[in-house]
């Protein structure tokens, strides 16, 4: 019996929280907020809060279009796979100090799983076999390359903040750990990696100044080119999920720990719903405002970056900011 | 109820394709200034998509030379369901002072359906937003009568 609420449960947290609905729900709501607080920043009405959730539904009940040329299998695939990885990475990352499922080296898997959506549209822009694509997909390997190496830094340095002698990569541990001595944010050698972190955001996601990979003005959206109907919705979908989930990993490593002390008694089946549904609320009030940091308003005043000066700036710039905090750590600040 | 949901959907978030066919260049600043803070499109959901993959509403200025018809009918034939065309200016309806010339084959009605026509030359912004509202109003009926 005890195996069977065990399954329910697994559902339950895979379908509804942390996963799916929580994850599409709140990924649509951030980019619906990006949206609309440019278009108050432009002094101008914008659209609804909604209008992402819109164009979704308008995209599913589109025609899907595969170009003679291209590999259909991979062509439909690509997007749901992209979509499926991020979906997982969701139910990794601690929401309130609660992980759907956790384990020893919780960030390995997460570095490994964030590099899957943006293989994704390589992938499904190099089936389409568009030349705007192919274009698409040689500058969106250079943008993967450039943000992954400071990633990796920013990952490393705090492991090694929270594990002491050795490197602790388990994100429930970083939580605990915050839990008793305060936010990561707080500590001052950490400050440049948070830095670094807030600008990896925007070109992870494919933001403004960062977005030279699909840049709807100059290469028509790269490797989206050929995409119509609901393919080009997963794909749109992906895209608003993958805020959330990168603001979300933003929150678990620098700002874990800030729901701890809160307590509503309500359970169901022997969970804390009350706590779950406070805890979500607030992790969401949290990733709102770091997306309106790092990339609302970096979009807003600026332009597009070429693909050089872009690569320049990750190696150089945000590179070197999480170099910081790693020998800082390192010699123990 | 998905199915409702969809089709109101559709006039919510009707995204723009426009191709140029040998028009003077007014029309399409005008569209243009549509899009911008001033009169502000963005706020019914109109977005200037880059390819006719993503489009909803094409909007066809100009006069169709010799020369873009071909290339109009492609486009057009690239556009996935449901579509709605959408005539910019007096060119593409009438030929307006091109009329007569050996290199212009208008109307754009010879070639394709067309569902809105904004007349003017060139149309007021206000009629432009008239315009592709209809428009969007049309998409939605085409995706209720859709199966």
């Amino acid at each position: 019996m005890s195996s069977f609420f065990q399954i329910i449960e697994n559902i339950v947290k895979a379908m509804i929280f942390p996963g799916l609905l929580y994850a599409t729900a709140g990924g649509l709501l951030l980019a619906g907020l990006d949206r609309k607080i440019i278009a108050r920043m432009q002094r101008r009405v914008g659209p609804p809060v909604l209008q992402p959730t819109y164009d979704f539904l308008k995209l599913c009940g589109k025609e899907t279009i595969v170009p003679h040329v291209a590999n259909k299998p991979v062509f439909l695939a690509a997007p749901f796979v992209g979509y499926v990885s991020l979906v997982v990475m969701m139910l990794l990352i601690p929401i309130g100090g609660y992980s759907a499922f956790s384990g020893k080296a919780d960030l390995i898997v997460i570095l490994y799983l964030l590099t899957i959506p943006a293989v994704a549209m390589i992938v499904g822009g190099s089936a389409s076999g568009s030349p705007f694509a192919g274009i698409g997909i040689s500058r969106e390997m250079v943008t993967m390359m450039a943000y992954e190496l400071p990633l990796i830094i920013v990952f490393l340095s705090v492991a090694k903040l929270v594990g002491g002698d050795s490197m602790n990569f388990s994100l429930q541990d970083i939580t605990a750990w915050q839990e008793q001595n305060g936010p990561v944010i707080f500590s001052l050698s950490m400050i440049p990696a948070a830095i670094a972190m807030l600008l990896i955001i925007p070109a992870e996601v494919g933001m403004q100044p960062f977005d030279v990979a699909e840049a709807e003005t100059e290469i028509c959206e790269g490797p989206l080119v050929e995409y119509s109907g609901f393919p080009l919705g997963m794909f749109k979908l992906g895209t608003a999920v993958r805020i959330f989930v990168m603001t979300s990993l933003f929150t678990s490593l620098f700002l874990g720990g800030i729901t701890s002390g809160i307590h509503i008694g309500w359970t169901v089946c022997g969970v804390y719903v009350g706590d779950l549904l406070v805890r979500g609320l607030i992790h969401f009030a949290i990733c709102a405002v770091i997306t309106l940091l790092c990339m609302t308003f970096i979009h807003a005043i600026t332009a597009r970056l070429k693909i050089e000066h872009l690569f320049k700036f990750y190696w150089t710039v945000v590179a070197g900011l999480s170099l910081i905090s790693l020998i800082l750590v390192w010699i123990g600040v | 109820m998905f199915k409702k949901m969809i089709a109101a959907a559709g006039a919510k978030s009707p995204w723009i394709y426009h191709i140029n066919t040998g028009s003077c260049n007014g029309c399409d600043i005008e569209l243009v200034a549509v899009l911008t803070p001033r009169y502000d499109a963005e706020r019914f959901g109109f977005k200037l998509a880059g390819t006719p993959r993503h489009a909803d509403i094409v909007v066809v200025s100009g006069p169709v030379t010799s020369q873009s018809k071909e290339r109009l009918i492609r486009t057009l034939e690239q556009v996935p369901e449901p579509k709605v065309v959408v005539t910019l200016g007096s060119c593409p309806k009438s030929g307006n002072v091109f009329k007569g010339s050996y290199s212009i084959e208008c109307p754009v009605d010879k070639y394709t359906h067309v569902d809105v026509s904004i007349a003017g030359c060139t149309p007021k912004p206000e009629a432009i937003i008239e315009g592709l509202y209809t428009a969007a109003q049309i998409l939605k009926e085409k995706r209720r009568e859709m199966k």
